[in-house]
């Protein structure tokens, strides 16, 4: 079954939507396969561990402009003001928010799960281990990437 | 005037709560922002508080166990606390409403829920 008709994936991608818009006020769309966009080796990433009932990590790669115009206009200061601490603050924050959307989208009502500190990466993002779901999306023409790495989530 | 502390790991997080604050009435409130459980209950102590709102997964005390001492403590135990969480579902929420907690919110938190949430706070 390709990973687009999985509830993982589904619930994954209600969970992004409803972050952005709710906390960035931004449209986070599917990329088409036709119009593809690679992240830039560049951009920002961020991951958590999920710890509990299943073990894995959600990472987040968003490009540095993208982030820095959502920065400005999420702390309503001008471009030239965003500090790195905020657009990291931002990222982490974002990612904390969708990946708890994400838990409670996946899991029955009555399962608890916990979740670690969200990390901020260092360096270009890691490579896509094999068995990786995806997910390849945009936001105002730019790529964002979503990655769920864990053996709990591939069953 | 209330005073109001805002526990939270995250700048971004506790700026979005001010936002809600102030949309639902309560911008003219005494804020203070702090980053985890120890400094959330150390400001609650400086002063009387009308209200906690608090984060779950902080660092160096987490918002259960701030919970548990907010509720421990002769001092504190009849000050609101309400957590807004990423990490919350039902069997999540009903474990910190046993704890003492007034209401438990899901992250991203908008100023309806916690105008529905603060409802009783408000009529004060």
């Amino acid at each position: 079954m390709p990973h687009q008709d999985t509830p993982i994936y589904s619930a994954m991608l209600e969970a992004v939507c409803d972050t952005f818009e709710k906390m960035a006020f931004v449209e986070v769309t599917e990329q088409s396969d036709e119009l593809e966009q690679e992240i830039p080796s560049d951009a920002i990433w961020v991951s958590i561990l999920i710890h509990d009932p299943l073990q894995g990590e959600i990472r987040l790669a968003i490009p540095q402009g993208l982030l820095t115009n959502m920065t400005a206009d999420m702390f309503g200061i001008e471009l030239s003001d965003v500090e790195e601490k905020q657009r990291q603050d931002i990222i982490a924050e974002i990612l904390n928010t969708l990946a708890g959307l994400f838990m409670t989208n996946l899991l029955p009502d009555d399962q608890s799960y916990k979740l670690g500190l969200p990390e901020h990466g260092e360096g270009p993002i890691p490579e896509v281990e094999d068995g990786s779901i995806l997910w390849n999306l945009k936001i105002e023409g730019s790529p964002l990437l979503l990655i769920v790495n864990g053996i709990g989530f591939m069953s | 005037m209330k005073r109001i502390v805002i526990a939270d790991d995250s700048a971004t997080a506790r700026m979005f709560i001010r936002r809600c604050l102030d949309i639902i009435g309560l911008g003219d409130a005494e804020i203070i922002e702090v980053e985890h459980g120890k400094e959330a209950l150390a400001a609650a102590k400086a002063a009387p508080t009308d209200l906690l709102l608090s984060d779950l997964n902080m660092p160096v005390m987490d918002g259960e166990t701030l919970l548990k001492w907010v509720k421990a403590s002769p001092k504190l135990m009849d000050m609101p606390v309400v957590i807004i969480t990423s990490a919350g579902n039902p069997a999540k929420e009903q474990e910190l409403l046993k704890l003492g907690a007034l209401k438990v919110l899901n992250k991203p938190v908008a100023p309806p829920m916690l105008m529905d949430a603060l409802s009783m706070f408000l009529e004060d």
